[in-house]
Order: structure tokens, then C-alpha cells, then sequence
């Protein structure tokens, strides 16, 4: 696991976020929202990975994509080195582009299927005018090419000429160009094959250590994030229920919702599969657009309280961890 | 534990002989044998091994060649008459025969098809130009403005062409200009649907949100990314287009509409050739076979195109 952590360094602090769409259908329907994030606040250090897990649609993405400005934010700040760029527009926004770069999903859908290879490359190199003359941006894509493990002469191969794992590397490389302070992962693994996955893995854990980057990793593979994070945050529908380490979230979840997802990872050794107690949740994750009163979670919680209902549920310090429970908040009191 | 297994490796890597060595090209797990292609070069191969849409290119380009060199080169001109040699039948002087002022046809057939391909051409690329950029910023920028401006596109298609063309020759008077002029007021309406309704399903793509997170301006995304992926659709409209303002242009022609005698395009020799229809039908011939000739070819190239560009219609 890559080490040193600058703790007193916060490279990205995001400060009760907010993102909400318009769902209203037609002209004279009811006014509609879906709170794709809702209230969300955190900190990322220098050099950490912080892992994002939760089920799908409970906003994850969404959040990585309000962070980078695909989406405007309805409310809350995104401070990236102590400067808020939630209202920022043009220019001012384009340089801080740099700093905080974006790796999807789908390798197959993020490379420009007209482009080659250098020119995929060598985009975000022209748009901010990082390089003057041609040869020194065949240069610096032939080093990014080296460092992610392909080679040189690739540059003037087409997208769908490589493998999965060879474009989700080229996308990689994609967004070093611009030196980044910060780097979102969108799921990166998971449209890849088992084997290819470490080394995509292996190869984010080096590129970390080398150039001191910190990442926002966004998975629903649990037992990867373990390995990747130092820590993790656990979101359910828009909002964050649980912070804290890696390891001490993982051995021993407080919220009621990481319980349950926790207890869903699979374990290798059929013996103590059989020990283990699986927590089945009742139910469908709720519509973000007609989500419960008080704690998102109290419609599937097994200790659902008569409270839950009345008042949403705030995030509590509980050592070095933070949780946002009334169960949790009695118990420890 | 861990030494004892430390300790077995160690005695295996000793053991030179239970190992063998990799091949050079083992080696080499990152390289691409297929050799490099563009998109172009691909998609010529395929448009190659289609022959009616090849045999069409060699004829609008031997049509272009005729169109542009053929009248420099012929003897007569197209309004040169000739009082001695009417209604002649097709001879070595003539290879088309001359029309009922001793016109020589096939000169004419040849500058009607320098009037007819302009038109069509030119109108083609104005419509694509406009189209595309109308298109395209309708179809990134979407919203209210789109909406707006989408809704005059379906009024301006709700006009027949017809009327356009009558309002545009009553302003401007019967010449070339106005022809191009009336056939694109409302041409360009196809394309800009066909790249609104492009863009806007691409524009959600990764790639795109991948050149706005670089910081991408909205222009760069919108031409360098969407339209360019939208290359294929686009080129197949325009090939579509050429044809179909041929047909217009040589109706208005042939109604009395348009071009202006005695400058010659296909659909005036038509409508001349007209009234000797049960004496010379010959002279109504070649106009018609160059009309039907050329938009054939035209839409055989576009079926080709279609075909070529568009990775799904591949066999």
C-alpha cells in the first residue's frame, strides 16, 4: 500500500455539496428534483486514495462528476488547494483543470473513436498550450506512453485497435499529460477483466507513489477499494452514512448500511463463507426524487426507530471515525 | 515458514534446467500486428468492393471532366446555330445530332451538366455548411433557445420548396443564382435535423465529458468531437442532396422556370426537344438519359457511402 500521507495538506475539500436535477416532465407538470448529492462534506489529503463505495445510484458518480464540473453544483463549495471553484466559470476554471483530471469508466467510450493515440494524447497538451512545438509533444506522449506501459510507436494506432486494458492505459496517460494534483476514478476497473484489473491497479498505486497524486476512487468492488484506500467513505442515496479508515471500516462497519455491504463481499474460503452471516436489506434503494423523510436509510434499516423518521441523522465523530446514526449515536452516548 | 519457502525458490532458480527461455516475440505482449489505418482508408476499402457505387464515381467523374474541359475542346459553342444542318440525326460532326436551330446537342448536353453538377455541388455544400452548424449548435447547446429554433426549422419545412422558388424568381429574376438560391432556403433543414439529432447522442458520450474535464472550449468539443463522429451520417445527407437539387433544378428548367434561354441545362433541352417529341425523339433522349444517368450515379455513390461509413451496414 503507498505510504506518505501529508495529513496537514488537504488537496480537496468539499464542504456540504450539493447537486440536484430537474426531473419535471413536460410544461405544466409538477415541479420535480432528484438530489443526486445531497449535503455531502469531506477532505482529501496529499498522496491518499479515498475510496467512494455505495450501490448503484446512490450518487457516486455523480458526486466525482460535480467535483470535476460536468455538472454544476446547487450548493456547497469544492475547494481544490484552498480555492472554491463551485462558482467559477471560463478561464479561471480552465486553469484549474490542470490540477484535478477525471478517469471514466468505460474504456471504450472515452477515447474519441476518430483520434489517434498521439492526438488523443496531445489534446489536453494543446488546449492548455503546455507545449510550443510539436516534437516536444511527441516527446512527453512517448515518455506518458512509456510510463503506462505501452509503447511509443502506438501513437498512431486508433482506439479500437487496443484492448480494454491498453485503453483504460491510454486514458491514463490521457490525464498525467497535464501534471494533476488530483484524479478521480470513475470505476476504473470495473468494465475490465479479472487479471487486467490489478494491473490497472498496480499500475495507479505507482503512478501515486512516483508523482504524489491523490485519487478519489469510486468503486463498487469492495474488497479492491480495501486494498487501494486508505480510507473509505460509504454513500447511500446522495448522502455519506460512514468515514473513517480502510481497515477499521472494513473489520468493523458501525452504520447499519456498511453492515450490509460489508457482509455482501464474497470470501474466498468456502469454510468461513459458511460462518458468515449475510445481512439481506429489504426492499429497493428509494427514488432520490421522493426520498424518506429523516434518514435516507431508515425504509431498509433493521433498527429503524421511531426518531429516524422525524430528523435526518448528522455526522458524529466516533474516535477516528465519522457516522451518521442515531442507533450509533445511542449506543456510544 | 516463509524461509522454508524462500529457501525452495531459491533451489528452484538454481535449477536452470526446469526453466526455458521465452521467445524474443513472446516478449512483445503490447504489439498490434493489423497495420495502421485511418478511417478513410478503411472505409475506401469497403466503398471499393461495392460495384454499382464504383462504377457511378467513374461516371460523375468522367461527367465533372466532360463538364469542365468538353466545351473548351469542341468546335460549336452552345448557342452557335447552324441554319444549314437542322434536326440532324447523330453523325461524326454531331455525335448527338443537332437540335431544330442546327445546335450541336451534345455541346450543349455538355454545358447543361456544367450548370446542373454546380448546382447541385454548390448547393449541397451550402446546405452542409449551414445544416451542420445549425445542427450542431442546436443539438450541444439544447434548451430553450433549441427548442426555439427547431420550431422555425419545422415552419420553414412546412413551406412547399415550389413556393420559395416562385417567390425567389419574382425578387431575383430566372438565373442560376436564384436557382441555387430558392433550392437552399430550404435544403439545409435535413442536414440540420440529421446533426442536431447526431450531436445530441454523442455529446452525453465519455469522450466528450473527457474533452470538458481537459477543459475543452464548447467549439472544440462541439467540431473537433461531435461533428467529427458524426462525419459519416453527414457525408451520406450531403450525397443525397446533390441529386435531388439536380431533379429541382432541372424541373423548374423544364417547366419554364429557372435558367434562362439559350443558355442550355438539361431540363431547358428537355422542355425545347419537347415539341418535336413525334419527329425527333432522339433530341429528347440525351437531356433525359444525362438526368436519369447522373442522379443514379449520384445515389448509388450515396448507398455506397452509407454502407462504407457506417461500421453496422458492413457484410
Amino acid at each position: 500500500m503507498p505510504a506518505n500521507i501529508v495529513k496537514d495538506e488537504v488537496v480537496l475539500k468539499v464542504d456540504h455539496l450539493k447537486t440536484y436535477f430537474d426531473a419535471t416532465k413536460g410544461l405544466f407538470a409538477k415541479k420535480q428534483t432528484v438530489k443526486a448529492v445531497d449535503d455531502v462534506s469531506f477532505e482529501i489529503y496529499k498522496g491518499e486514495t479515498f475510496g467512494l463505495v455505495g450501490e448503484s445510484g446512490c450518487g457516486k458518480s455523480t458526486l466525482g462528476r460535480t467535483i470535476v464540473k460536468i455538472y454544476e453544483p446547487t450548493a456547497g463549495s469544492i475547494e481544490i488547494n484552498g480555492r472554491d471553484i463551485a462558482g467559477i466559470k471560463g478561464d479561471e476554471l480552465k486553469s484549474f483543470r490542470k490540477d484535478i483530471q477525471y478517469i471514466f469508466q468505460d474504456p471504450y467510450a472515452s477515447l474519441d473513436p476518430r483520434m489517434t493515440v498521439g492526438e488523443i494524447i496531445k489534446e489536453p497538451m494543446k488546449i492548455h498550450g503546455i507545449y510550443k512545438t510539436e516534437e516536444e509533444m511527441d516527446a512527453r506522449v512517448s515518455q506518458l506512453l512509456r510510463t503506462v506501459g505501452l509503447k511509443p510507436d502506438h501513437i498512431r494506432r486508433y482506439p479500437h485497435e487496443f484492448s480494454g486494458g491498453q485503453r483504460q492505459r491510454i486514458s491514463i496517460a490521457r490525464t498525467l499529460a497535464l501534471d494533476p494534483k488530483f484524479i478521480i476514478c470513475d470505476e476504473p476497473i470495473s468494465a475490465l477483466d479479472v487479471s487486467i484489473q490489478a494491473q490497472i491497479i498496480n499500475l495507479l498505486e505507482q503512478i501515486q507513489r512516483e508523482l504524489d497524486i491523490s485519487y478519489l476512487f469510486i468503486a463498487h468492488d469492495l474488497s479492491m477499494v480495501k486494498h487501494i484506500s486508505h480510507r473509505i467513505a460509504v454513500m447511500y442515496l446522495g448522502q455519506i452514512v460512514e468515514l473513517g479508515e480502510s481497515h477499521e471500516v472494513y473489520t468493523n462497519p458501525m452504520h447499519p448500511y456498511s453492515q450490509a455491504l460489508l457482509s455482501a463481499v464474497p470470501v474466498p474460503d468456502p469454510v468461513k463463507g459458511k460462518e458468515k452471516e449475510r445481512i439481506m436489506l429489504q426492499g429497493e434503494l428509494p427514488s432520490p426524487i421522493d426520498p424518506p423523510s429523516g434518514c435516507p436509510f431508515r425504509t431498509r434499516c433493521p433498527y429503524a426507530m421511531e426518531r429516524c423518521a422525524g430528523e435526518r441523522p448528522q455526522m458524529k465523530m466516533y474516535g477516528s471515525r465519522q457516522v451518521a446514526c442515531f442507533k450509533v449515536e445511542e449506543e456510544n452516548s | 515458514m516463509e524461509n522454508q519457502f524462500d529457501k525452495k525458490l531459491q533451489d528452484i532458480e538454481a535449477d536452470d534446467a526446469l526453466f526455458e527461455k521465452l521467445e524474443d516475440s513472446e516478449k512483445d505482449s503490447e504489439f498490434i500486428a493489423v497495420e495502421a489505418k485511418t478511417y478513410f482508408q478503411d472505409a475506401w476499402k469497403n466503398f471499393k468492393k461495392n460495384k454499382l457505387a464504383t462504377i457511378g464515381l467513374i461516371f460523375i467523374c468522367l461527367m465533372l471532366l466532360l463538364a469542365v474541359f468538353g466545351p473548351i475542346f469542341s468546335p460549336y459553342t452552345y448557342d452557335q446555330q447552324d441554319l444549314t444542318s437542322r434536326n440532324a440525326l447523330p453523325s461524326l460532326q454531331h455525335p448527338f445530332g443537332t437540335d431544330k436551330f442546327g445546335r450541336d446537342i451534345f455541346v450543349r448536353v455538355m454545358y447543361g451538366a456544367r450548370i446542373s453538377l454546380s448546382v447541385g455541388f454548390a448547393s449541397a455544400f451550402i446546405n452542409l455548411i449551414i445544416g451542420v452548424v445549425y445542427g450542431g449548435f442546436c443539438g450541444y447547446f439544447g434548451g430553450k433557445l433549441d427548442m426555439v429554433l427547431m420550431r422555425l426549422v419545422e415552419i420553414i419545412y412546412s413551406v412547399p420548396t415550389l413556393l420559395y422558388v416562385i417567390l425567389v424568381m419574382l425578387i431575383f429574376g430566372s438565373n442560376i443564382f436564384s436557382v441555387l438560391l430558392a433550392i437552399c432556403i430550404s435544403g439545409w433543414v435535413g442536414m440540420a435535423r440529421q446533426v442536431r439529432a447526431q450531436v445530441m447522442s454523442l455529446k452525453e458520450q465519455e469522450y466528450a465529458l473527457a474533452a470538458k474535464v481537459m477543459g475543452a472550449g464548447d467549439s472544440r468539443i462541439l467540431f473537433k468531437h461531435l461533428v467529427v463522429n458524426s462525419i459519416g451520417p453527414i457525408i451520406v445527407t450531403t450525397t443525397h442532396m446533390v441529386p435531388s437539387a439536380i431533379f429541382t433544378e432541372s424541373f423548374l428548367a423544364f417547366v419554364g422556370i429557372g435558367i434562362s434561354i439559350p443558355q442550355a441545362s438539361w431540363g431547358t433541352m428537355a422542355s425545347e426537344a419537347r415539341g418535336l417529341i413525334m419527329n425527333q425523339p432522339i433530341q429528347m433522349v440525351w437531356p433525359v438519359l444525362a438526368i436519369c444517368l447522373t442522379i443514379l450515379s449520384l445515389n448509388f455513390i450515396g448507398d455506397g457511402l452509407n454502407e462504407a461509413l457506417d461500421p453496422r451496414k458492413r457484410v
